[in-house]
């Protein structure tokens, strides 16, 4: 034990491990947020991807049979459920003598238009229809010896360039923001416990006045509770993979698994985001007077990282600089193994040196603020 | 040895140290007295540098107290004002993290440990995590902290509020067997028999300066008064503030 960090860094430790609040509160994090994540997952899966059949009331299905096995192809079959609640179709009786004639067919689909939640099914029904539609209307004029293309100008052609990994990463970009999050609230016990609750406690005085130097008592508490941040984080990368083997994600065509190796390597990227949280909420708990104001406050500050966090998710913001600055870096490594994109050694290195930087910024402010009397007696 | 120079400290329009001087010699206990708010705990407070004076100056076998605080806190065992426990820990492994952060490690460490444990005789009490501690138990702990690493000079903020009369005894003892050492013992109190019977010396103050520094009787005989107490109250002009 050659540095004096270290004894408050394993004193810290072996206090906060000792105290089940900080513990569960660093753990059940952990531990719920993939969970709740799978939960909505799985919702999100199932909508997407359910292509369960459409039952539709058929009237006058005898009028046309072919139409009626051609809607059964497509998945839509005649169902003589509760009539109120499905989609009604009527086909008129003189189906076959029209269709011979060629003239046009009404066949009326009825139904609560206004319902949104079966919006899907009455658009493949009309979808159905419409391409029966086309179907003999081709034959028609291939009959007349005029080609059906004439009918067709312009012609839009989808090109999906989504693969795989990049669908990934639109689900998963969400996961990780959970990963970045869980740094932030998994050592906020311990960091407020350890400031704003040694000097609650009335420790702090006695301990200010032993010979150790302020900026090795902030990073022994600092790495105290940067330590849980990392074991909260480690925790949630762990959970992930085994979450989602219980969401079916390969319907959607995303490869939720990642290798040992990537969930290492993500957890070491995080080390410096965890030292940055962590000295972020020292400096706040310290400027607090009270245990309970510090949470306040630090609840207010945890939002401007998992503001910046969100918003980069969901606009899709993207910056050169974003790769080189603490906290938005470390997302896009994180986003960037997933998708399997080349990740810019570079890019890591400088993140995490800026990272460290403003931690070690942030751990001298917090010596600082410690030699200002009324910090330390909470005046 | 304990020598403070014209120490001065203001807080906005408060003074709470206007020119405090008195030393503490080795081998003696000097009690320092004054009626709440004279400010004995700013002056602890600045010998050990936590405070730092307006002017003045505070120094510890010859290191200032704001020029070097690292140094002199090596030099010194703190009985501070407010000591919390931490609830989780044991008094055993208060007092060990105390004694690593004055540089002991291992065997050097856990003798040092063993012996406060059993000059204090807490035995019963060390292995035992501090929540729901009594006063006594926690002033105990407390004491250890101050005296794990044989400190040269030890500043004792009122240790004896709170103590039974066990405890107190015990204290006394420690304190009359540290000056047996040599050391230099310095204790704030506003208690008067507990001056009386324990201190060599006593410096009294009253609103940050220094009014009187002598021994107690030689006190008396100054206020031509029969008991200290007395005494006391002639020098500070005024019976507030004390307990009698």
């Amino acid at each position: 034990m050659k540095y004096p960090f270290m004894i408050v860094w394993l004193k810290e430790l072996k206090d906060a491990i000792r105290d089940r609040r900080s513990l569960m509160a660093a753990m059940s994090y952990a531990f719920f947020g993939p969970m709740i994540m799978a939960v909505a997952f799985f919702a999100l899966v199932t909508e997407a991807t359910s292509e369960r059949d459409v039952s539709v009331t058929i009237h006058g299905a005898d009028y046309a049979p072919e139409l009626v096995s051609f809607l059964n192809q497509r998945g839509i079959v005649k169902s003589d459920e509760d009539e109120a609640r499905s989609i009604v179709m009527t086909i008129p009786e003189d189906y076959q003598s029209r269709l011979e004639s060629a003239q046009s067919i009404r066949v009326i689909v009825r139904a609560d238009y206004s319902e949104r939640s079966g919006s899907s099914q009455r658009q493949r029904v009309e979808r159905a229809l419409t391409e029966y539609n086309q179907a003999v209307a081709s034959a028609r004029l291939m009959m007349r010896g005029i080609s059906p293309e004439v009918m067709q100008a312009v012609i839009a052609e989808r090109q999906d360039t989504a693969t795989r990994e990049s669908r990934a990463v639109l689900i998963l970009g969400t996961v990780m923001v959970f990963v970045l999050m869980s740094v932030f609230f998994a050592g906020m016990n311990v960091a407020i416990d350890t400031s704003a609750g040694e000097r609650e406690r009335n420790s702090l005085e006695f301990l200010l006045s032993q010979p150790i130097s302020r900026v090795a008592l902030v990073a022994g508490k600092g790495f105290a509770a940067a330590t849980f941040a990392v074991l909260g984080a480690v925790l949630t990368l762990i959970m992930i993979p085994f979450v989602f083997t219980f969401v079916p994600l390969e319907k959607l065509g995303v490869d939720a698994s990642f290798s040992m190796w990537t969930q290492a390597a993500m957890a070491l990227v995080l080390i410096p985001v965890a030292l940055l949280a962590s000295f972020l909420q020292l400096l706040v708990s310290f400027m607090a007077k009270s245990f309970k104001e510090a949470q306040t406050y630090i609840t207010f500050v945890m939002f401007v990282p998992m503001t910046v966090v969100f918003v980069l998710e969901f606009t899709r913001y993207s910056h050169p600089a974003l790769a080189y600055l603490p906290i938005t870096s470390q997302h896009q490594v994180l986003l960037s193994s997933l998708s399997g994109e080349t990740i810019s050694v570079l890019a890591v290195a400088v993140g995490a040196v800026t990272t460290l930087v403003l931690a070690g910024l942030l751990m001298l402010g917090v010596s600082y603020k410690l030699r200002s009397e009324k910090a330390v007696f909470g005046l | 040895m304990i020598i403070v120079n014209d120490l001065k400290k203001s807080y906005n329009d408060v003074q709470a140290l206007n020119g405090l001087s008195f030393h503490a010699e080795n081998g003696q206990i000097t009690g320092l007295l004054g009626p709440n708010g004279a400010g004995k705990t700013t002056c602890l407070r600045s010998l050990y540098g936590l405070i730092k004076p307006d002017s003045g100056e505070a120094t510890i076998d010859g290191t200032s107290a704001t020029d070097d605080p690292l140094n002199v806190r090596r030099h010194i065992g703190i009985f501070p004002d407010k000591f919390g426990l931490y609830e989780r820990l044991t008094p055993r492994e208060h007092i060990a993290y105390i004694a690593e952060l004055h540089g002991f490690k291992g065997a050097t460490r856990d003798e040092a440990v063993e012996k406060t444990i059993q000059d204090l005789g807490m035995a019963d009490i060390a292995d035992r995590r501090t929540q729901g501690f009594s006063q006594g138990q926690r002033m105990k702990v407390a004491l250890a902290q101050a005296i794990v690493h044989q400190p040269k000079n030890l500043i004792l903020d009122e240790p004896s509020r709170g103590l039974d009369v066990m405890s107190t005894r015990i204290l006394r003892e420690l304190m009359f067997g540290l000056r047996e050492q040599g050391r230099c013992i310095l204790f704030s109190s506003h208690v008067m028999q507990e001056v009386a019977a324990l201190c060599d010396r006593v410096v009294i103050m009253v609103k940050g300066q220094v009014v009187a520094d002598d021994t107690p009787q030689a006190l008396c005989e100054l206020t031509q008064q029969a008991s200290f107490e007395d005494a006391f109250v002639q020098l500070i002009g005024t019976d507030e503030g004390i307990m009698a």
